[in-house]
């Protein structure tokens, strides 16, 4: 048998004042309002940027990795990057060949793209670093598309080139 | 002067008591206290192909804002990189040390580098030597992920 239960409620009821908790949450709402600042859409490019290897001699190959070891010696390989004085790029070389000449484009940073790929990926020769030699005045935005590029590089087991290093081109 | 009732306007401020809490509460679960480490000054190159940082390391990445003047900036003050760069690896070291873990060469930390667009190189590879002097090798190069973003 259920019991019904009757709520006896005083006619008058218990009022709570919430005002003081209104007014702290006002304060709270205002805090959280004055802070708040939207996350900027922002991603990286994440690189291993190792001190450069000293270069004394650009047409000799220079190797890293071989002290103490039997595995193959992996070569750095050397870009150079020229820029106009608005910081844009005049010339990239691929150790002495122009592989692309004026403003960075996509069409220009695919070419360098389809240039790179195959040094890359061939089973015989083995890059593990791209050291880029830039001239002082080169913009950053016209850097970074160039990084990109050698970023997204493949070597024959499927890694990325994930080792990038720079150098101040001498003038 | 108006006369009022010894009973007084009485309203009901629970539904508004409610909504204040849901707004405290929508507030408190998008703020992101690290957006005051980004100086929003900057504007970032544009890269498509940028991802998301995914560091799940037990310490902090430095965080480095430059402008395009190279000077370095760190909670929207302007610092002198040399010192900040040269104090905050000293300060890992130390966390490692404590650890337990021996003091590698190369320290396990990403430096997270926003760098304005129209920075010269030069600038840039100053920065980028002082961390590698002082064993940081993994970076982190920020942009915007899409067009439109990072302002002209």
């Amino acid at each position: 048998m259920s019991r019904r239960r009757h709520r006896r409620r005083n006619k008058n009821g218990v009022k709570l004042n919430v005002t003081a908790m209104l007014d702290m949450a006002f304060q709270l709402l205002a805090f959280f309002i004055l802070t708040f600042r939207a996350a900027p859409i922002e991603g990286h490019l994440s690189l291993n940027m190792p001190p450069p290897i000293p270069q004394t001699d650009v047409e000799t190959t220079q190797t890293v990795g071989t002290e103490g070891n039997s595995a193959p010696a992996l070569h750095a390989l050397h870009l150079f990057v020229t820029s106009t004085e608005a910081g844009d790029v005049a010339q990239v070389r691929l150790e002495s060949n122009v592989i692309a000449a004026g403003r960075l484009t996509p069409a220009t940073l695919a070419g360098i793209g389809r240039r790179l790929g195959p040094l890359f990926s061939a089973r015989n020769v083995l890059y593990d670093r791209i050291q880029i030699e830039v001239d002082r005045n080169l913009r950053y935005e016209e850097l970074l598309k160039l990084i990109d590029v050698c970023s997204q590089q493949k070597q024959p087991d499927g890694k990325s080139i994930g080792k990038v290093s720079f150098v101040e081109m001498q003038r | 002067m108006s006369a009022q009732s010894s009973d007084g306007a009485d309203p009901d401020l629970t539904p508004i008591l409610d909504m204040v809490f849901q707004l405290i509460t929508f507030f408190m679960l998008v703020i992101n206290f690290k957006g005051a480490s980004l100086d929003q000054s900057l504007q970032l190159p544009v890269l498509g192909s940028a991802r998301p940082l995914e560091w799940k390391g037990d310490y902090e990445p430095l965080m480095l804002n430059v402008d395009n003047e190279g000077r370095v900036k760190v909670f929207g003050v302007v610092v002198l990189a040399e010192k900040f760069i040269a104090d905050q690896a000293a300060d890992l070291k130390k966390e490692l040390r404590t650890a337990g873990e021996s003091a590698p060469k190369e320290l396990p930390v990403p430096v997270v580098l926003r760098v304005d667009k129209g920075t010269r190189f030069h600038l840039v590879n100053h920065i980028i030597k002082l961390c590698q002097e002082n064993g940081y090798v993994q970076f982190s190069l920020s942009a915007m992920t899409g067009k439109g973003e990072g302002g002209n």
